[in-house]
């Protein structure tokens, strides 16, 4: 278990991790905003240089395990530039809506320009929310999608706890998110390519090796799989259960709400 | 969890996907027929490599495939690599699907169809070259393509019609099929003959030990 990332996650003080640095919990937000600022214009581009292009194999396999049909309605949190949500607003149809949430916004900004220029508009609500206080009704939400956002969030625990209220009975969370290894030796190739190889990206292609830094830094203490799993257990979630993809760099965890 | 590696799965369908929708966009003939299947969900289980895909007709020039599916399927297929290779490749797929080691749960016409599409799927290689190449070189260019495919094709045929005379004529490796159908009918023939003589003779043994038993 990452004891590391569970104790710093959640820890009852006034602090909490940015990266590897401990910061005043109001003050994470306004950070990671800042972080995701700067690459809002460049987000698709630096997804696909840090995941080799394969975080669109992650997601489609996310959108499978969603069963989305047409009526439904989908809350894509963290949506950044809304390659989720266009293909949930195909799914869904127009009988159904895809509401697309994020925090920050220049990445909504750059999400509702794309959606509009792939001609996804009829059945989408373009939203800024913070995923600890969803400003949505309760039991008013078919599945809820949050893909690379859960550990950007201050209090992971409070934001489940939010998700779980806005799902209606039966609904599902599915939260995409980068993970533990399952092999040591593919860790040790991992941490070499995240701490090396991906800020020298950064420097080069974006200008801006801090942020991929921190991203690099956040993955590492966000909670593995088993310690996700306990989280949603603990905030109301049923049947919960994990795929690991890509040996684990990767993992998709579901849950229902009873 | 899942056997396989999810993102190595998908990766593999997005790439059949897109060839295959790829292919249908280019094959107009093929649009009507899908049509008539549109919303249909097939499920295929190959037990051989522990795989489920599922195949839904989204509309007449959109296929989805897909690891993983909630809905109910409108027929679910199971068997092993080499069946639905033989099912695939098949001039009549009815047949092949009665007699193969294939399982199928619901309605078989929407497989069929869909067998029959991609069996039968012309690609018009031109439209996307005139596209891109423009009238003359695309033209062109296709035709090549169109003479070389035809060429492949016969060439295929002629090699299958060869390696059979072969191995018949020259190599005597395997019997003529009408004599190897001769040699069927035969042993069937003696096969029931025999059948019939030993309930003969079970007849007779019954009645002599009817005799033989005093009053």
């Amino acid at each position: 278990m990452n004891d590391e990332a569970t104790s710093n996650a959640d820890r009852d003080d006034d602090t909490t991790d940015f990266g590897y640095t401990r910061v005043d919990r109001e003050a994470k937000a306004g950070m990671v905003r800042g972080v995701f600022d700067s690459v809002a214009s460049r987000y698709d581009l630096m997804n696909d240089l840090m995941s080799g292009g394969v975080h669109r194999l992650w997601k489609r396999f996310t959108i499978e395990l969603s069963a989305a049909r047409p009526g439904q309605t989908i809350l894509d949190i963290a949506g950044g530039t809304g390659d989720l949500a266009a293909r949930f607003s195909r799914l869904v149809g127009p009988e159904g809506q895809v509401i697309l949430a994020d925090i920050n916004a220049a990445m909504l900004e750059v999400g509702r320009d794309r959606l509009i220029d792939k001609g996804a508009t009829g059945n989408i609500e373009v939203v800024q929310a913070d995923a600890q206080a969803l400003p949505f009704k309760d039991n008013s939400v078919d599945c809820i999608t949050i893909a690379f956002g859960l550990r950007n969030v201050t209090d992971k625990a409070l934001a489940l706890r939010s998700m779980l209220r806005v799902l209606r009975p039966g609904g599902r969370l599915l939260v995409l998110e980068f993970s533990k290894p399952t092999s040591a030796l593919l860790g040790k190739v991992y941490d070499q390519y995240s701490f090396q190889i991906l800020p020298a990206m950064g420097r080069l292609i974006a200008q801006d090796a801090d942020s991929y830094r921190y991203l690099a830094e956040s993955i590492r203490k966000h909670p593995d799989q088993e310690t996700l799993l306990g989280m949603m257990e603990d905030a109301g979630f049923g049947e919960c259960r994990y795929h690991n993809m890509t040996g684990g760099v990767v993992a998709l965890h579901q849950g229902f709400k009873p | 969890m899942t056997q396989h590696d999810p993102a190595l799965l998908s990766a593999a369908l997005a790439g059949a996907e897109q060839a295959l929708n790829q292919a249908i966009s280019l094959a107009p003939h093929s649009h009507q027929e899908l049509d008539a299947v549109s919303g249909t969900l097939l499920g295929i289980e190959v037990t051989s490599l522990d795989l489920t895909v599922y195949i839904e007709m989204v509309t007449g020039t959109d296929v989805r495939l897909m690891a993983h599916c909630e809905r109910e399927t409108d027929a679910f297929v199971r068997g092993t690599l080499e069946d639905f290779a033989a099912l695939a490749t098949s001039n009549d797929p009815a047949a092949t699907l009665i007699n193969s080691g294939i399982e199928l749960q619901g309605s078989s016409a929407s497989l069929i169809t869909l067998q029959q599409v991609i069996a039968r799927m012309e690609i018009d290689w031109e439209a996307p070259l005139v596209d891109i190449l423009g009238d003359v070189a695309g033209h062109q260019i296709a035709e090549g393509l169109r003479r070389f495919f035809r060429w492949g094709e016969g060439a295929r045929a002629s090699l299958k019609r060869q390696v059979s005379e072969y191995l018949l004529e020259e190599g005597r490796l395997t019997p003529p099929k009408a004599e190897l159908e001769h040699f069927y009918d035969a042993v069937q023939s003696v096969a029931m003959r025999v059948e019939r003589a030993q309930s003969q003779v079970e007849k007779l043994l019954a009645k002599a030990a009817a005799r033989e038993t005093p009053q």
